[in-house]
């Protein structure tokens, strides 16, 4: 009696409050199109961080004035939870995913082979999974040891960053885990960027010759140009 | 020609399967792979053994019923084309083939290697479908749609279910079984009075079937022997989002 009761007002809960499309926020589509969007967002982030710490080359008087006026704006502590927010969605709603994906298929393949071109997949887009939780690990010790690293004074304002990464990447292990994990994610990306766009939903003959090999270049771009600031920084530092 | 074939043998579904190990010998390479099977199976039967299920019909690529992933690729190596039009001369004497069932939780293996694709058939019936009343049948040509749009709606209707995308992909995804069905009618003007709630049911379908989500690797586009691109599947998810804008139901 009182169970049919509460199932009742369950039903009902379930009739009144979601229409069916509504409840497509929750579908397989929506979970895609979600990671899709914060995928690209977080690519978008990376993008403005690579421009920024390139500006380590103009020396520790400029370098250091950019971080503090980064650091010195209002709106950086929204920005700040907003890109965590972003990370947060595109970690668990990926995750979920992935268990339901595997769930799909119980009974594996004895032998299963890649079936070619036109198939986008490769080593990189079959291991998204890895590399993503790769840079879960990554990303924790990243922040650790800048965003709450060594705050050495810089006399005209804010902190010595300049010296803090030269001091960080003196360690050739620092310096390999950081170049291992930039491959990683260049690999993330190597699928990622043009996935997110797939994901979107764009999709026309024309969009797809330039986005496959673009989402690549800027992959390839993104984690060299990481590569060579931790190198540069190593060979400074011991110098 | 003589091959060896490692079968996928399987008594119902729920019981245990397994690859077992076949020969088939005097095999001509213009057999197609279904009649090599055929052979092996006149054999199997006059020593009084059970004959290897599998699944066929038209046996010229129009229907879709045939389903066997041939040495790990659904449909085998050749691009568009379904298993019943591969035929052995893509093979060398004493090659070694492997040939399993198509695997996904949504479908169930009934014997050896036919499974049940009926799942398909309720994603369709929960919303593939046109039932609008539209009063008398209207003059032919009193509907004109140029043929840029029913040229991409027939690249679209061009899938014979097979589940060939299913199989391949990774996830066990149908997203592009059901995009094909998606793009198709939202191309044309009939397909516009239920577009939106044709998505909502045919996603939620799929989902409640137990189909996996999509990861853009378009292995389902590389069997499939319409070669229905994956732009079907970016096709759900822009229905998808003017559903939901839309809302109401
Ligand atoms: S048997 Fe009909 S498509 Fe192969």
């Amino acid at each position: 009696m009182l169970t049919c009761a509460f199932e009742r007002r369950n039903s009902k809960l379930r009739g009144t409050v979601s229409s069916p499309r509504l409840r497509l926020l929750g579908s397989s589509v929506a979970t895609k199109l979600l990671i899709g969007i914060t995928g690209l967002a977080l690519v978008l982030y990376l993008i403005v961080h690579v421009v920024g710490n390139l500006l380590i080359f103009l020396g520790p008087d400029f370098f250091n004035r950019y971080a503090y006026t980064l650091e010195g704006n209002p709106l950086l502590p929204i920005v700040e939870i907003g890109l965590l927010l972003v990370f947060l969605i595109h970690i668990l709603r990926t995750i979920r995913n992935f268990v339901l994906n595997q769930r799909a298929r119980p009974v594996r393949y004895v032998e299963k082979r890649r079936a070619g071109w036109p198939s986008r997949k490769s080593f990189p887009s079959s291991t998204m999974i890895v590399s993503g939780l790769w840079l879960v690990a990554f990303l924790l010790v990243h922040v650790k040891a800048f965003r709450y690293g060594a705050e050495y004074p810089w006399p005209a304002g804010g902190r010595d960053l300049y010296r803090l990464e030269l001091e960080t990447f003196r360690s050739p292990l620092v310096v390999a885990f950081y170049a291992i994990s930039m491959v990683v994610i260049g690999a993330h990306l190597w699928h990622g960027i043009a996935s997110g766009f797939q994901s979107l939903g764009a999709d026309t003959p024309a969009w797809r010759r330039f986005i496959l090999p673009a989402g690549k270049i800027v992959a390839v771009a993104i984690a060299g140009a990481f590569i060579v600031i931790a190198i540069w920084a190593h060979l400074q530092g011991a110098a | 020609m003589r091959l060896k074939l490692r079968i996928w043998r399987q008594a119902g579904p729920t019981a245990p399967g397994r690859l077992e190990d076949y020969a088939a010998d005097d095999i001509s390479p213009d057999m197609s792979f279904l009649e090599m099977l055929d052979v092996v199976n006149e054999g199997l039967v006059r020593q009084g053994k059970d004959a290897i299920a599998f699944d066929s019909d038209c046996r010229e690529g129009i229907c879709g019923m045939c389903s066997l992933v041939v040495n790990g690729v659904p449909h085998g190596p050749d691009r568009g084309t379904t298993v019943c039009q591969l035929h052995m001369r893509r093979y060398k004497d004493g090659d070694t083939i492997t040939i399993e069932p198509w695997r996904a939780r949504a479908f169930p293996v009934v014997k050896d290697l036919i499974v049940d694709r009926s799942a398909f058939d309720r994603i369709i019936a929960a919303g593939g479908y046109v039932s609008v009343n539209a009063g008398g049948a209207p003059d032919g040509n009193a509907i004109p749609i140029s043929k840029a749009i029913y040229e991409q709606a027939m690249d679209s209707a061009a899938c014979i279910g097979c589940g060939a995308c299913v199989a391949a992909c990774k996830n066990a995804s149908a997203h592009l079984f059901m995009g094909a069905k998606i793009s198709q009618l939202a191309r044309l003007p009939q397909g516009q009075v239920e577009r939106a709630s044709r998505v909502a049911a045919m996603v939620h379908q799929a989902d409640a079937e137990g189909f996996g989500s999509c990861s853009n690797e378009g292995e389902c586009e590389a069997v499939c022997p319409k070669e229905i691109p994956i732009s079907n599947i970016a096709r759900i998810t822009r229905e998808l989002v003017k559903a939901v804008w839309r809302g109401g139901e």
